[in-house]
């Protein structure tokens, strides 16, 4: 375990990004609400001031998370591929930390650390822009930005986000390591030629579009999994009175008994772990470029 | 007491290229190993093995275990130096230090502090910044801290200038080399090692050319230098190669007569570049 730990720190030295991306991203968010244009209406009913609070903390973990998402699947590529380029692999490997171990201390930052990360400092600037915003613009939106229910409501989201999204993307991780794990070069172009080649294969010689709903399904189809579109009020967006409601509470919004017995959440992990095995077996293999 | 590394029909393939082609060999714990090869010869290939780095086919040993189904287990007891360029640019000196002493149990921090201690090299400093010859200095230090049985290295100062070189060899036989360590050391420029190494074993084309102690090669190998009206009877000795320099020839003879050679001449026992060269050209031919 200890062992463990100490890779997850040595991924910190190496990818300082980890926290600099939402450092830097967090410090233009507070700057906008420090010294950006607002102009919001007056919210009245308490319909409005529950739905605001909420959006509020919403935007802001999407945002961060958002961001964080295209540096983790940059990560993943590069993570078993940099030191193999510059020959420090020979110098890991030198040590007595296995292969398996590795790879896993890299999966776990992906899929849980950064994350974890982006939610924790979207936290802290939403803290910090929450306060801003109450001061600057109090009279039109009071305290709808202080209620504690909804915070800790979020916070439930969010540890539901990064488990459902560790599992869901577990394929995809898999897949950008075992190219990390396997290209000579051009880690970006084997990551999605490979696919997109299967793509245009099926498409010109079967006419139909089976990889491509199943990757865009992997691709976009988590909240649809992981999410209760019927259970309480859902997300509703009412155009004509520009209007946007949200469920009561987010516990009736997260559906984990669902998302777990979803054949395509079941299908896609065991694949995850088919090719998290393929990356361990080059990991292996391969030394220095 | 069995050896340290045992081969057995040792062999690796890159697709339709051969780099070790059923290479046999054996070293023995408290020994200098030098493995000698020219490039391409399967030296690196042989250590990867050996490290547990790359599959293969053959039987291999070393420390008890097998290297590649093994290694995590293999590298508490044996460390290694691939050369001086692999330390990554990112990291501190500092964190180094940390990482090592966290993940490995034999690892001795004191000694990896104190020997850094004697250098300008302070723990803030990232490997990037340091030069070729510090940066050795640090891996050194690393690597001399853990107690281990089997220390590897392969061509572990190329690129360095000749003072650095010099400080690498002098810190590793005074303050690592005992009895209970056996070092395997691969490069090609033999002169710098001869006065170190206790065995050599040279390779040439994926295969073991020899495989013996150095008090071995004083018995078992002889050089004499011929005038060229005798060479003829001189060759009629059977070397297994010959030198022609300013008018004369010198021949290089195993496990020959020295009573008969002495009659052409003085017998010297040949340095070990000068019996690599002969080995490989004589092989060749």
């Amino acid at each position: 375990m200890n062992t463990n730990l100490w890779l997850i720190r040595r991924e910190f030295w190496e990818n300082r990004a980890i926290w600099i991306i939402p450092a830097v991203f967090g410090a233009l968010l507070i700057l906008t609400a420090l010294f950006g244009h607002m102009n919001l209406p007056t919210l009245i009913s308490p319909d409005e001031i529950h739905t605001f609070g909420a959006a509020f903390l919403v935007v802001f973990g999407l945002m961060f998370y958002s961001v964080m998402s295209l540096y983790a699947t940059w990560y993943l590529l590069d993570c078993l591929y940099a030191d193999r380029k510059d020959r420090s692999i020979l110098f890991w490997k030198s040590l007595p930390v296995s292969d398996t171990n590795t790879v896993l201390s890299k999966l776990i930052v992906a899929l849980i650390v950064i994350p974890v990360v982006s939610f924790v400092t979207a936290d802290l600037t939403a803290l910090l822009a929450a306060f801003i915003v109450s001061i600057r613009m109090r009279a039109s939106i009071g305290a709808a930005l202080w209620q504690p229910d909804l915070w800790l409501q979020m916070q439930v989201l969010w540890i539901y986000a990064v488990f459902a999204a560790a599992i869901w993307y577990l394929p995809v991780a898999g897949w950008l390591m075992l190219v990390s794990a396997w290209a000579k070069r051009a880690v970006i172009l084997w990551s999605f030629m490979p696919p997109l080649a299967l793509y245009i294969v099926e498409r010109w010689f079967l006419g139909s579009n089976v990889v491509g709903r199943v990757i865009g399904i992997r691709l976009t189809g988590l909240p649809a999994v992981a999410l209760n579109p019927s259970g309480g009020k859902s997300w509703h967006v009412d155009a004509a009175t520009d209007t946007l409601s949200l469920p009561s509470s987010v516990l009736h919004f997260i559906n984990p008994l669902g998302f777990l017995s979803n054949p395509q959440t079941l299908i896609g992990a065991a694949v995850g772990v088919v090719l998290i095995i393929g990356a361990i077996q080059l990991r292996m293999r391969r030394s220095e470029i | 007491m069995a050896p340290l590394i045992e081969a057995h029909d040792l062999t690796k393939k890159y697709g339709a290229q051969v780099a070790l082609d059923r290479a046999n060999l054996s070293v023995e714990a408290g020994r200098i190993v030098g493995l000698i090869g020219p490039n391409g010869a399967g030296k690196t290939t042989a250590l990867r093995a050996i490290l547990g780095l790359t599959s293969y086919e053959g039987r291999l040993s070393v420390l008890g275990r097998d290297p590649f189904r093994e290694r995590t287990a293999l590298m508490q007891d044996a460390c290694f130096i691939a050369d001086v360029a692999v330390l990554p640019s990112w990291l501190r000196v500092d964190q180094a230090i940390d990482f090592v002493a966290a993940v490995h149990p034999r690892f001795r921090r004191d000694r990896a502090t104190g020997f850094l201690a004697k250098t300008q090299i302070t723990g803030n400093r990232r490997m990037r910044e340091l030069s070729k010859g510090m940066k050795t200095q640090v891996h050194l230090a690393l690597t001399m801290a853990i107690d281990a049985k089997l220390f590897v290295l392969d061509e572990p100062t190329l690129g360095l200038d000749i003072l650095a070189r010099r400080t690498f060899y002098d810190a590793l036989v005074n303050d690592y080399m005992d009895e209970t360590r056996t070092i395997l050391i691969t490069t090609h420029q033999v002169e710098e090692v001869e006065n170190l190494l206790t065995d050599l074993i040279f390779i040439d084309k994926g295969r073991i050319v020899l495989d013996t102690s150095l008090e071995d090669v004083a018995t078992r190998f002889v050089t004499v230098a011929v005038a060229s009206d005798r060479l003829e009877a001189g060759r009629a000795q059977k070397p297994f190669y010959e030198r022609h320099i300013l008018g004369k020839s010198e021949l290089y003879f195993e496990n020959a007569d020295r009573e008969k050679l002495a009659a052409f001449g003085e017998l010297h026992t040949p340095s070990v570049a000068d019996l690599f060269v002969a080995k490989l050209s004589g092989s060749a031919a």
